[in-house]
């Protein structure tokens, strides 16, 4: 295995008196793609904006190719690029936007070629956006530019804060595409937060879930949020839309949140012990993580969405298809306090 | 009614006909405001940047002292530069009273607090996500800088159209710095009170004509340039 891109070590970031990045130890491979998953407020703009050295972390190092780096550190500021969620545009053309980081560099030459070859990856030709003013653009044209200008520099890592959240389908089409070419083409490493499961699954050589500020698995748990309730025969849970009872051992504060990993699902419906829990919902999605060949399933309890791996074989063998009544156990002793 | 309109027509034959006296005082009017707000948009542009863009212990209070000082009367900053350059003053060796530089030099303490403090605030109205985007690019400390202040850009000239219109309005300290002295330190707006004082309306009006004329170049040139950057 090469040296990792990055490599953090005891990683603390904090606002005030809230910690929003707690992370012991993580390493990423040059040239992987790794998505980034959690709810709102779970920490993965603050991480993506320590990665991308635009803040310094209250505590810890990163080391990026095997040296510590801050913001503004020469050995990586050319190196990394980050594009934030919402797109945000200088007030000047599409093209000085565009170019800003290459005249930054002092590449003074070839600027009007790598202008427009990074509007044309992102599907915007250059002869009918190059001279418009920043508020002449749509917000999906918008964030397309702001990507053809982290493109344009052809970065080493390209970090995408929730790229396709306020787009529409065929800008997320767009966006999507061109962060892909970055690393058929140069080689770039993608970290990507993004609540677009299905596309991490399909893309990312590695998911990683956080939740506040904690990196606490791959992605395929699912986390389940309080309150909790002590019901009349003394055992925990919460009481689901569809009145379904979601069993789970004492919680360690009436608020706190449940990972549940390693979730089965069968079109069985039969318990087996007193310590499992059997849920009846429906199949509501499925994903293929092309890496492993595995199938993801999104499986609906009421409201509340579940993740469950399960072998390709065994979504076939099983008609696990949308629409599909499922069966959903686990045990107690599979359950984790956040 | 009638006299008013008789000054109307006596400013136009002493704007068409060149009079020395009134382009003296309108002279010494644009030179003097001139050196002024150059001075201060040199010093406040900075200083108003770090006020709006820094965080650091003390910012409120500070911040609050220059908003008071964007109300600061004209005559008590006349005053204050009156005492400190005549003979008996601490920087009176300088020559500076009865001068224009001397008038030049409390213009721009009057004007100073409007530009720190509107940068100031247009430096604070100032996206984060910008910070984000330069950073994201690869910009040095200086490149940020720079940057983001050419992004504040409006406000910042929003905030130097106020005070180029307070400096070239103000009358006390042009008056208690100036001395209000023909062919010397005569401004357009002393010469507007003295001649309105003599009942000269005609000189007063045409003043404030060109007063008004000056103002309107000024922005208009400063809108232009907004539209093109």
């Amino acid at each position: 295995m090469s040296q990792p891109i990055y490599d953090i070590k005891s990683l603390e970031h904090s606002y005030g008196d809230k910690t929003v990045v707690a992370i012991e130890q993580l390493s990423v491979q040059p040239g992987s793609i790794v998505g980034v998953i959690g709810p709102n407020g779970s920490g993965k703009s603050s991480l993506l904006r320590l990665l991308g050295l635009i803040e310094k972390p209250s505590r810890g190092t990163i080391f990026f190719n095997g040296r510590v780096v801050e913001p503004f550190s020469d050995e990586a500021r050319f190196l990394i690029t980050l594009l934030p969620q919402e797109p945000f545009l200088m007030k000047r053309s599409v093209f000085n936007n565009v170019s800003y980081g290459l005249k930054l560099r002092g590449n003074g030459q070839d600027v009007a070629a790598r202008v427009d070859q990074a509007l044309a990856l992102v599907g915007l030709p250059s002869k009918d956006f190059a001279r418009r003013p920043w508020y002449a653009l749509s917000g999906g044209e918008a964030q397309r530019v702001a990507l053809a200008a982290r493109l344009a520099l052809k970065p080493r890592v390209l970090l995408l804060d929730e790229p396709t959240a306020s787009v529409d389908a065929a800008s997320a089409q767009l966006i999507r595409e061109a962060s892909l070419r970055a690393r058929r083409q140069w080689g770039a490493t993608l970290i990507v937060a993004s609540h677009d499961w299905q596309w991490l699954y399909e893309i990312c050589d590695e998911i990683l879930h956080i939740f506040r500020g904690k990196i606490f698995g791959s992605g395929r748990e699912t986390i389940i949020f309080g309150p909790w309730q002590q019901f009349a025969t003394g055992k925990w849970g919460k009481v689901l839309s569809d009145g379904q009872q979601l069993l789970v051992p004492a919680p360690p504060g009436q608020n706190a949140a449940a990972v549940i990993d390693g979730l089965s699902a069968s079109d069985d419906g039969s318990t087996v012990s007193g310590d499992t829990v059997v849920l009846n919902g429906i199949v509501s999605r499925l994903s293929l993580e092309r890496k492993t060949g595995q199938l993801f399933a999104t499986i609906l309890v009421g409201d509340l969405p579940f993740t469950v791996g399960l072998p390709l074989k065994q979504g076939r063998a099983d008609n696990i298809f949308p629409g599909e009544k499922i069966f959903l156990r686990y045990r107690h002793d599979q359950i984790k306090w956040l | 009614m009638d006299f008013i309109l008789e000054g109307f027509i006596q400013a136009l034959n002493l704007l068409v006909g060149g009079n020395p006296e009134t382009y003296s005082a309108i002279w010494a009017t644009v030179k003097v405001s001139s050196y002024s707000i150059a001075a201060s948009l040199i010093i406040g542009i900075p200083l108003g940047f770090c006020l709006g863009y820094f965080d650091f212990t003390g910012k409120k209070p500070l911040r609050t002292v220059v908003d008071t000082l964007m109300a600061l009367p004209t005559v008590f900053i006349g005053l204050l530069i009156y005492a400190l350059l005549t003979h008996r003053g601490p920087l009176g060796n300088l020559g500076l009273l009865f001068t224009l530089p001397g008038i030049a030099a409390g213009q721009t303490i009057l004007a100073l607090p409007i530009v720190i403090g509107l940068s100031a605030t247009a430096v604070e109205s100032m996206d984060q996500k910008l910070r984000i985007t330069i950073m994201s690019m690869g910009a040095n400390r200086r490149q940020l800088f720079i940057s983001s202040l050419w992004e504040t850009r409006h406000g910042i000239l929003a905030g130097a159209i106020a005070a180029y219109g307070r400096v070239m309005t103000e009358v006390g300290i042009s008056m208690m710095v100036g001395g209000n002295i023909k062919w010397h330190t005569r401004t357009i707006t002393t010469a507007i009170a003295l001649e309105t004082n003599k009942g000269q309306f005609g000189m007063g009006v045409a003043l404030g004509l060109v007063l008004l004329g000056i103002a309107f170049c000024v922005n208009l040139t400063l809108s232009l340039l907004r539209r093109r950057y």
